[in-house]
């Protein structure tokens, strides 16, 4: 969202609650303004902790005043001297570089100076630390979620009020504000399938939908949508972002493979196509070992899937078994597990209470450590375990068992190799020691057999003297080769067999150490080297009325397990509390609106942005919970809306009102993820690979250093492995997430990397050519209706080498009745099947030459593709000593007869010096008879150089051998204009409009001449046709249209 | 709607409701068509140049970042008393990172050292070039990480907490701040050494938290430089741009559609930008236009010298351009010399010594210097004792962050000068100590910004390049 929006936002709805403060009172008091500025700049030495810096507490106004070590902070008569003004002015208070803004001095002026006053009594008692306060529950995100009454607004048909959905956010338009009408039905289509499966639909699904007759076609759409298995492919990476989903452990420099990290990522994409209750995903993810129990011969498949859930909290990055185990890095990754989960379920940042109670937001440190202390058994830093050490293996007993087997043949089969070895070793010394004569010999021997370690100095010293004795099974080879390979063969048979075994899966899991409970200490400043007091689990205090929040237990008496976790995630997910629900119903109304009611999704404290439409919010949080936390029901109940369903195109007036759209009287354009603009580039080039799950598609750096995907690879983005220190140019330029922790919202960037990796990369042009490649194949005629008037299409070009037949004309010194010869042979160019031919005679062309009739000449034409100079090399050559040999020219149908040359039995060299030719002009070499045809075989071979040109590089030669040719279909245009309407209607699910189909027609009648001037525009191995239609496929997938969705 | 007056307002009543920093931010966003201040609550995600907090004296910086650890006692920091007591025992505490090669035998230079220039500055006689331009180098001596590794002082220098990776580099930090002059260019480039990646690889530039255009575009240590610079063949020129009309027609079409849409708007820009950086950026890195004089200047004629003196006069030619911020780097770590330092060094220097230079002296002749910062130096120096390996000439030195060299040239650093001291045996920094994360609010101040209001939310969190860690703008080394 830009910023304009976002202030927008927060101008919008906070008017409310300035009205509000200022009608309750202009001066400013204790709770509303002053507190947020002690909280922010004195309480951590003169609140939080026990000890109070200078006896001077600062939590209560009458502490205030009765003071510290110093005397009273607050002097009511000379507010000025005050000591809480003073040492703050001085800006001796607070210590170290933070000072107390200008404009907040004033704010605590004002208000010593109208008497200090607090809006209510304050409490005769308060407990350690910081206190939470009225006004701090009072805070919108930490109120319990209250359904708000939906209101009878406007005329429901009028307005087009479909759901609550839609009266609330009418509720809050401002006059001149209102839904705009339903977007088209093609339009609809589009936007369901990018927002549920992030693919556009197939020409045979526009056509389904848009032609169905059913009246509810839309609620039967979304249904198919929400049934296919795309739906949790491209859900699940919504999720993964929070969840900080990568390939690799991070956190040190080798950034070290993940490998199993893709079982968790596979239970995201099942648990959201079954669609699992959210609840019960929550609770599977942050509990499910504590769910699963323990394992009691296999592990069942439902313990695997609980056990595979927990991979949530294995995702932070996590060098320890990658060479930094050190206590600072295991504390990193409990710290970034707890990042993880708060702000993926919580929405508020706790990571700054690790060190000091929260500057803006009620959640003290020994909050945070409660919270850690929730995970603590799993993650426990003193007797930590490495991923590798926590994976889980899925091998069965019968696995087990069966590998064991396995493994006892492959020792049976070294047993046999080792004996073969010894019989081997024992015929190779018996060979060598032949060369020896006794009794040297048998000393030999006696020393070689003896163990090394029992040898005697002579014999060592001997067979140092005598080292081609010294056999060991490395060079076995050179005294017996042949056994050798023998060997070998058992080696492979090893090999082979324990290739057998089954493959040992593993699961990357988070479990407990048995019967280990680690007590939490409360780090001083967040150092671990200073450890305070212990710690008990609990939820943050603010999260539920004072005394209402449940107990976790410090350990479960029913469980294996502490049962903290789980404790945990069931008070989570009991529809109780204030956050979990806002949370997750604000990051899919992001998803499916691009923009989000709470704008900061990881943030609803005080450093976040309010809701743009607070009851909306508890609504939908609300209705979610009832609904028992059905996601594929959240959608419908979303995407039924009027304000989902309606157009996307502005309004004058209503822009003027709202021109960022922050009231939903518009559907936003949204700009694809990254992983979709690949994958709908796949889908058009029709080459997507359906297939689901699996370990991750290896990627690879090009020889540029830039990442890419490894090979032709056509799976969905999804599956690309995630390395977090080698992200995949062309995602990461699209703002795919590099995973540092996790990812709490894309940013939208729109940069000239990215135009020039559509532009010029490999994969856009890969994706054009088979994008047109399937136009070409996919292309259906088209109805005269489609293609009333177009633009002229250039005339196609005729090949440049012509086999005929013909006369010169002495007269005019021109080729008369040149026709094309009829008949291919498959090696000849001749008159028909029969030689001679009864009308043509003898008339032959050939790759090297020919053969003249009595009648015609054998003419090979050629016609100049551009104006040039060229130089012609020819070589003339006739073998029989009979008749009366051959006569060649060389015509120019401009300029005349440019050379001749007669060869009987010899041979002639037919070269033209360097001359002027216009694009189009035929070059004829025309072979006669003179007048015998017989015994008239001949052989002309010709090699015509280019030299200045226009648009022919310099040096280019054409080639009468290397260039002959038998039928060739010439450049055709006549199927571009149904081959460029298909792509259109592939890449965009829709046809052109007449306009579009013109601009089209004309751009690319405009190419096909340039490139019929300059053949450069044609990559080797492509056509003229394929090119245009090439470029024009590249066009499409790079424009704005494709990328974006409306 | 609310006016402007009751929106002040509302902002100011209200502050501690949003946080102090929003209203700064949306104080800001009321101050009309200026160019955007950078103490913004919220990232923005462009790079239009912005407002800085006072005049800046920068507009450019060039980094030749040297890995490894240069090692200063035989290099910039002449220790007569580390000579004189050359090969009995140091008395003082070490730390090593090669305990098992660790020795205390001092080590004194077997190189010489001169007064060079009018500021009489001494060097060692590894660095002749250097010496020519000393009077418009200021030498800081007094360089402090306080951690041995080469990883965790790395990440101090580019990020601003030791051995934290995660962190925006500082390039990231002055686009992001200042935003860019070049409309053809990225604004952050980065040129890699042809043997590879250096210690750390691309963290060395990356963008952190940042988006991603934040991060270091790295030019190729081969032709081609830039990548997706050229499309195919058979696509240049005049195909290309007729392909390019369609596009664009295209996309019109679709604005036209969808009206007042500012990020389709900036796409139609960004193609536009992209074509011509095709054309931008060859011409930026055709060095053969450079006359052969600067190719001399810079070392070109001669092997040694070629390939980094490329790059230092493309650096040049980038920052002339409009680029912000260019780094160059080594393969490896070839400052790190633990063993055989007295060939290493003799070799590194001879690469780099020459176009250093060149490149000080051609920004000054061409006038860019006094806008443009050239800083030399890695992230650690050496210990003054001798790292074992029987013989003299396979001696080395181990690792130290407790003192060490670097220098800067130019963007209003004070010419001619040296800074800060480390002791008699050039141990630890003992006086005036700079720590990297002083050099980055030194940096940043040069720019125009201050370096504690260059803020960038991140996570909900105020993030400044320094982590709020402790560090001044040294004033003693600004002109």
């Amino acid at each position: 969202m830009s910023l304009r929006k976002l202030v927008f936002l927060v101008a919008h709805t906070a008017i409310l609650f300035w009205f509000a403060s200022c009608a309750k009172s202009q001066e400013p008091t204790f709770e509303l303004h002053i507190r947020p500025i002690l909280r922010q700049y004195c309480f951590d030495c003169h609140g939080a902790t026990d000890k109070k810096e200078g006896n001077l507490d600062l939590r209560l106004v009458r502490y205030m005043k009765l003071g510290g070590d110093s005397g009273t902070a607050i002097n009511s008569e000379k507010p000025i001297d005050s000591l809480l003004i003073q040492r703050v002015i001085s800006g001796e208070m607070p210590p170290g570089e933070a000072h107390v803004p200008a404009e907040k001095v004033e704010t605590l002026k004002k208000w010593i100076e109208a008497g200090a006053k607090t809006d209510r009594p304050e409490p005769e008692q308060i407990g350690p630390g910081v206190p939470i306060t009225a006004e701090d529950r009072d805070y919108w995100a930490f109120r319990p979620i209250a359904r708000p009454i939906v209101p009878e607004v406007g005329n429901k048909a009028e307005d087009r009020i479909r759901t609550p959905i839609d009266a609330l956010l009418k509720q809050a338009m401002p006059l001149g504000v209102s839904f705009s009408a339903d977007a088209d039905r093609e339009t609809l289509i589009r936007r369901a399938f990018l927002d549920l499966i992030g693919l556009p639909p197939s020409l045979q699904d526009m056509e389904r939908w848009s032609k169905s007759s059913y009246e509810n076609w839309f609620g039967q759409m979304i249904d198919t949508l929400l049934d296919s298995p795309q739906y949790g492919e491209r859900w699940s990476r919504h999720w993964l972002d929070v969840a900080g989903y990568a390939d690799s452990e991070g956190q040190t420099t080798a950034d070290a493979v993940r490998p199993w990290a893709w079982k968790y990522r596979d239970y995201v994409i099942r648990s959201l196509n079954s669609n699992k209750l959210i609840d019960r995903f929550i609770v599977e993810q942050l509990a499910g070992d504590e769910l699963a129990g323990t394992r009691n011969g296999d592990w069942t498949a439902e313990q695997i899937e609980l056990l595979t859930a927990t991979g949530f909290l294995t995702m932070a990055a996590d060098g320890t078994g990658a060479g930094d185990n050190s206590p600072e890095a295991r504390n990193k990754v409990i710290a970034d597990t707890l990042k993880i989960v708060s702000s993926s379920l919580l929405g508020v940042s706790v990571g700054c209470a690790q060190c000091h109670d929260h500057r803006y937001d009620p959640i003290s440190q020994v909050d945070y450590f409660a919270l850690r202390a929730v995970f603590e058994p799993a993650f426990d830093w003193q007797q930590w375990r490495v991923p590798d050490a926590r994976r889980i293996s899925l091998y069965t007993n019968a696995n087990r068992e069966q590998a064991a087997a396995i493994e006892q043949e492959a020792q049976k089969i070294a047993e046999e190799r080792a004996a073969k070895q010894k019989l081997y070793m024992a015929e190779a010394l018996d060979k060598e020691l032949l060369k020896y004569d006794e009794p040297l010999k048998t000393e030999l021997r006696t020393a070689y057999e003896k163990p090394e370690k029992e040898r005697s100095e002579e014999q060592v010293m001997l067979l140092k003297k005598n080292p081609s004795v010294n056999i060991t099974p490395g060079v076995l080879y050179q005294y017996l080769p042949k056994a050798a390979e023998e060997l070998k063969t058992f080696d492979a048979k090893i090999a082979e067999t324990r290739a057998r075994k089954p493959v040992e899966e593993f699961i990357r899991a988070m479990t407990e150490l048995p019967d280990r409970v680690p007590d939490t200490l409360l780090f001083h400043r967040g150092d671990h080297q200073q450890p305070k007091q212990k710690v008990l689990p609990a939820d943050l205090t603010i999260a539920a009325d004072e005394g209402a929040l449940p107990l976790i237990p410090e350990r479960a008496s029913n469980l294996k397990t502490s049962g903290r976790r789980l404790a945990y995630a069931r008070w989570l997910t009991s529809g109780k509390h204030p956050l979990v629900a806002r949370v997750l119903v604000n990051r899919v109304w992001l998803h499916h609106f691009g923009q989000a009611i709470v704008p900061t999704p990881s943030e609803f404290g005080k450093l976040g942005m309010p809701p743009s439409n607070p009851a909306l919010l508890d609504w939908l949080a609300d209705e979610f919970t009832r609904s028992g936390w059905d996601l594929k029901q959240l959608h419908r109940t979303i995407m039924k809306s009027t304000a989902w369903r309606q157009s996307a195109v502005r309004d004058e007036a209503k822009s003027a009102i709202d021109a960022e759209n922050a009231y939903y009287w518009r559907k936003s354009i949204q700009r694809l993820d990254a992983e979709v603009i690949r994958d709908r580039m796949l889908v058009a080039s029709g080459t997507l690979e359906p297939n689901l799950f699996g370990p991750p598609i290896a990627i690879k750096a090009d020889d540029a250093g830039q990442i890419i995907v490894d090979g032709q690879q056509k799976r969905r983005s999804l599956y690309l492995q995630a390395r977090r220190s080698q992200p995949v140019a062309m995602l990461q330029s699209f703002d795919a997430p590099v995973m540092d922790v996790n990812c709490e919202r894309r940013p939208v960037s729109t940069v000239a990397t990215q135009s020039l990796i559509l532009m010029n990369g490999e994969f856009a042009w890969q994706q054009a050519e088979l994008l047109a490649a399937r136009a070409m194949r996919e292309a259906v005629p088209l109805s005269p209706e489609q293609f009333p008037s177009q633009p002229q299409m250039p005339t196609p070009l005729t090949p440049e080498w012509r086999y005929g037949y013909g006369e010169f004309d002495e007269q005019s010194q021109r080729v008369t009745g040149f026709t094309d010869l009829p008949h291919w042979t498959g090696t000849e160019w001749q008159g028909g099947d029969q030689r001679p031919d009864p009308t043509l005679g003898w008339v032959i062309a050939n790759q090297n030459g020919g053969h003249t009739g009595a009648r015609f000449a054998s003419i090979r034409r050629w016609t100049s593709p551009s104006n040039s100079r060229i130089r012609i090399d020819g070589s003339l050559q006739h073998g029989s000593p009979n008749g009366d040999g051959v006569r060649g020219r060389v015509v120019s149908d401009r300029r005349g007869l440019l050379g001749q040359w007669k060869v009987l039995n010899n041979k002639a060299e037919a070269k033209i010096d360097e001359f002027v030719v216009e694009a189009g002009e035929s070059i004829d070499f025309v072979a006669d008879c003179i007048a015998n045809e017989s015994s008239d075989s001949f052989t002309w071979t010709t090699k015509i150089a280019f030299s200045v040109t226009e648009g022919i590089p310099q040096a280019r030669v054409r080639d009468s051998v290397a260039e002959f040719h038998g039928p060739i279909a010439a450049d055709s245009f006549a199927e571009l204009p149904s081959q460029l309407h298909i792509a259109w209607r592939i890449a965009y699910c829709r046809p052109p409009t007449q306009a579009e189909f013109q601009l089209a027609m004309a751009h690319v009648a405009e190419q096909l001449r340039a490139i019929q001037k300059d053949p450069r525009g044609i990559a080797t191995g492509s056509n003229i046709t394929k090119q245009v239609l090439v470029n024009y496929c590249h066009a499409l997938l790079n424009s704005s249209e494709f990328v974006y969705v409306d | 709607m609310m006016g402007l007056f009751s929106r002040r307002q509302f902002l100011a009543e209200n502050a501690m409701g949003i946080g102090s920093i929003a209203l700064t931010w949306l104080l800001q966003q009321d101050q009309g068509k200026q160019p955007k201040a950078i103490a913004l609550a919220k990232p923005h995600n462009d790079l239009l140049p912005r407002r800085t907090h006072f005049e800046p004296k920068a507009k450019a910086m060039i980094s030749l970042f040297q890995h490894g650890g240069p090692s200063h006692m035989d290099l910039t920091d002449p220790k007569p008393e580390l000579t004189k007591y050359s090969g009995t025992d140091y008395k003082e505490d070490i730390h090593f990172s090669f305990v098992n090669e660790a020795s205390k035998k001092l080590f004194g230079s077997p190189f010489r050292f001169k007064a060079h220039g009018q500021c009489g500055t001494e060097l060692s006689e590894l660095l002749p070039h250097t010496a020519e331009i000393v009077d418009d180098i200021c030498l800081i001596r007094s360089m402090h990480t306080g951690a041995n590794g080469h990883e965790v002082s790395i990440r101090y220098f580019h990020g601003g907490i030791p051995g934290v990776l995660g962190r925006p580099t500082l390039g990231s930090w002055l686009v992001y701040a200042l935003g860019t002059e070049s409309q053809n260019l990225p604004a952050y480039m980065v040129l890699t050494d042809p043997g590879g990646l250096p210690v750390d690889g691309v963290t060395n530039w990356a963008n952190g938290f940042m988006p991603a255009m934040f991060q270091g575009t790295v030019l190729r240590p081969k032709e081609p430089r830039i990548l997706n610079l050229e499309p195919p063949p058979h696509i240049r020129g005049k195909f290309q741009e007729q392909n390019l009309a369609f596009l664009q027609d295209l996309n019109r079409r679709h604005l036209e559609s969808h009206p007042g849409e500012s990020e389709l708007e900036a796409r139609i820009a960004s193609y536009e930008l992209a074509a011509r950086m095709q054309t931008a950026a060859a011409e930026a890195l055709d060095i053969e236009k450079e006359t052969t004089a600067t190719h001399r200047m810079y070392g070109l004629d001669h092997p040694e010298t070629k390939e980094y003196g490329t790059r230092c006069l493309i650096a040049r030619r980038l920052v002339e351009r409009g680029v912000r911020f260019v780094q160059l780097f080594h393969s490896g770590q070839p400052w790190d010399n633990h063993s055989g330092i007295v060939s290493g060094l003799k070799s590194i220097c001879k690469k780099t010594d020459k176009p250093a230079a060149a490149l000080v002296q051609d920004l000054k002749q061409r006038g860019m210097l006094d806008s443009t910062i050239v800083h030399w130096g890695g992230e650690i120096g050496r210990l003054p004792v001798t790292q074992e390996h029987g013989s003299p000439e396979k001696a080395g030195r181990d690792h130290n962050g407790q003192g060490f060299s670097i220098w800067m040239a130019g963007g209003g650093f004070k010419p001619g000068m040296t800074f800060g001291k480390t002791d008699e045996f050039g141990h630890r920094a003992v006086e005036n100590i700079v720590t990297p994360n002083d050099f980055q609010a030194t940096i940043l101040n040069q720019f125009g910004l201050k370096h504690d209001e260059t803020l960038y939310i991140h996570s909900g969190q105020e993030q400044i390049i320094t982590n709020k860690r402790p560090a001044r703008v040294v004033q003693e080394i600004i002109a």
